[in-house]
């Protein structure tokens, strides 16, 4: 029988939480958004889908108090957890994955080059610099989805809130807003998926050690000395791993 | 039983400007001032002697077929019935006024009292009780006409089979409405044609950049990592093949 390999203890229970809930929400938001937007000029979906879900929901108006409700609970709980959490868990987290400077983006964007390149047999002999807890692509995913879930919010409260709050005709303004707030909602979900094709891709299929940490909340210490160098260094000298 | 067509038809040559229909439109929808879901348009021209004229069009939501004011709507608060006329939600329409430039006849607008889009729905109320539109029922010179194009008794069936009618279109509008004019056999003057069909920069943004890009950019991340993913289980099966090998030869061996 093999050895068990060592593992070190990564990621709370609450975390791994928020994770699939924030993975749960997006697959009930994004169809059903998906299914809000009926104009044939604006829409993404094809034209049976909105059809389709507006029917289910008994009229648009159901389906959007569904996304709307769903929105709310969505920011809610990460509101919650980003106060509860936040010097614990969310101020490491951003500090580890929050790409704000150009010499760090020219950094993580070559590691992201490296990374795709050798999905394909290419740039072998080209080394990743190490990395830290986070490698360049998903700090670069991460930035993204921090910013894009932001922009998604609040655009999402002013779609639904805006007109109930302020009385458009009043200034030419609340209207533009809106207008834009549908341009920045449809843009950043959209950004988003874009980016969760490979985190999903990735997680299933290259690294499945990963997918295993956000189940249980362990990493195996081999898998961090070997795709974390920066990381293993840290746990090292924070004493927590021998 | 075919399904009911309902059309607007106006008699160019019976208007007298009277604008009674605007008053009753307007008492009947209690419109803002200022405000009017329908309008008289004057337009001045000459006659054969080279006498000034004025022609009067009645004017108000064409209800077009394939209605662009439907298309630019993100919710479905604008909709078409299948009738013919194009309504608009209003528990649905947030007012963002995305609809407003879309309509080539400037037929919609902002109400400053309700925060929701104004139009002239044929008084769809009064329609589904068997009553006339206002406008229509209150026209003095019998202008206007209204009812169910696909009954062939209708009068308003007789009056497109008796005489010429025109709709406003143009090449850059050329979809179909459900409103007719008859001229008298004059052509129709400029001022009274649709102006193309606009979008808001946002609804460009959305149309032009945000959906096309969302639609390459997904493909070809799916396509991509399919592609990795592909490439990853052939690489297996080559080395699945090629660890069986030496145990293959190791039997020969023994």
């Amino acid at each position: 029988m093999m050895a068990e390999a060592e593992k070190i203890k990564v990621r709370d229970r609450w975390t791994i939480r928020l994770h699939w809930f924030n993975a749960l929400c997006w697959v009930l938001l994004v169809p059903s958004g998906l299914g809000i937007i009926s104009g044939e000029s604006l829409r993404l979906a094809p034209a049976w889908w909105p059809q389709f879900l507006q029917t289910l929901f008994g009229g648009n108006q159901n389906l959007i108090l569904f996304h709307v409700v769903l929105g709310v609970v969505w920011m809610v709980g990460i509101g919650l957890f980003i106060l509860l959490r936040w010097r614990s868990v969310v101020v490491p987290f951003l500090r580890n994955v929050m790409v704000l400077t150009p010499g760090a983006l020219w950094r993580d964007l070559r590691t992201l080059v490296i990374t795709m390149a050798r999905l394909f047999g290419l740039m072998k002999n080209v080394a990743i610099p190490p990395q830290g807890r986070y490698n360049g692509a998903q700090r670069l995913l991460g930035t993204m989805i921090v910013f894009a879930s932001l922009a998604i919010a609040l655009s999402g409260l002013y779609l639904y809130f805006g007109p109930m709050v302020f009385h458009f005709p009043d200034n030419a303004l609340y209207g533009a807003i809106f207008r834009w707030a549908l341009v920045v909602h449809a843009a950043a979900v959209f950004l988003v998926l874009i980016g969760l094709v490979p985190h999903i891709y990735f997680a299933v299929v290259e690294e499945r050690e990963s997918l295993e940490t956000m189940k249980s909340g362990y990493a195996e210490v081999d898998f961090i000395k070997h795709h974390n160098p920066l990381w293993y260094e840290a746990l090292k000298r924070e004493g927590k791993l021998r | 039983m075919s399904e009911k067509r309902y059309v607007m038809l106006a008699d160019v040559t019976r208007c007298i400007n009277c604008k009674a229909c605007v008053v009753a439109c307007r008492a009947e929808w209690a419109t803002p001032l200022g405000h009017s879901r329908d309008w008289v348009a004057e337009v001045e021209d000459t006659d054969d002697n080279g006498m000034p004229v004025l022609d009067f069009f009645p004017g108000r939501c064409q209800h077009c077929e394939d209605a662009p004011c439907v298309s630019a709507c993100p919710t479905g608060a604008a909709w078409k019935r299948d009738d013919g006329i194009v309504l608009v939600d209003d528990p649905l329409c947030s007012g963002c006024e995305l609809c407003v430039p879309a309509c080539p006849y400037d037929a919609r607008w902002l109400n400053s009292e309700t925060g929701k889009i104004s139009k002239c729905t044929f008084c769809q109320p009064r329609v589904d009780e068997g009553l006339q539109p206002a406008c229509v029922e209150t026209c003095v010179g019998g202008a206007l006409h209204f009812g169910d194009a696909n009954d062939p008794d209708s009068e308003v069936s007789n009056l497109l089979a008796e005489k010429e009618w025109v709709q406003l279109t143009t090449e850059a509008v050329p979809a179909s409405t459900n409103h007719y004019y008859y001229t008298g056999g004059k052509p129709l003057p400029k001022a009274v044609l649709p102006r193309p069909v606009q979008q808001s920069i946002q609804e460009k943004a959305i149309s032009d950049v945000v959906n096309p890009t969302a639609k390459i950019g997904l493909g070809a991340m799916v396509a991509t990592f399919a592609g990795a993913g592909l490439k990853k289980l052939i690489e297996r099966r080559n080395e699945l093949s090629g660890d069986e090998r030496p145990a293959e030869h190791g039997r020969e061996e023994q």
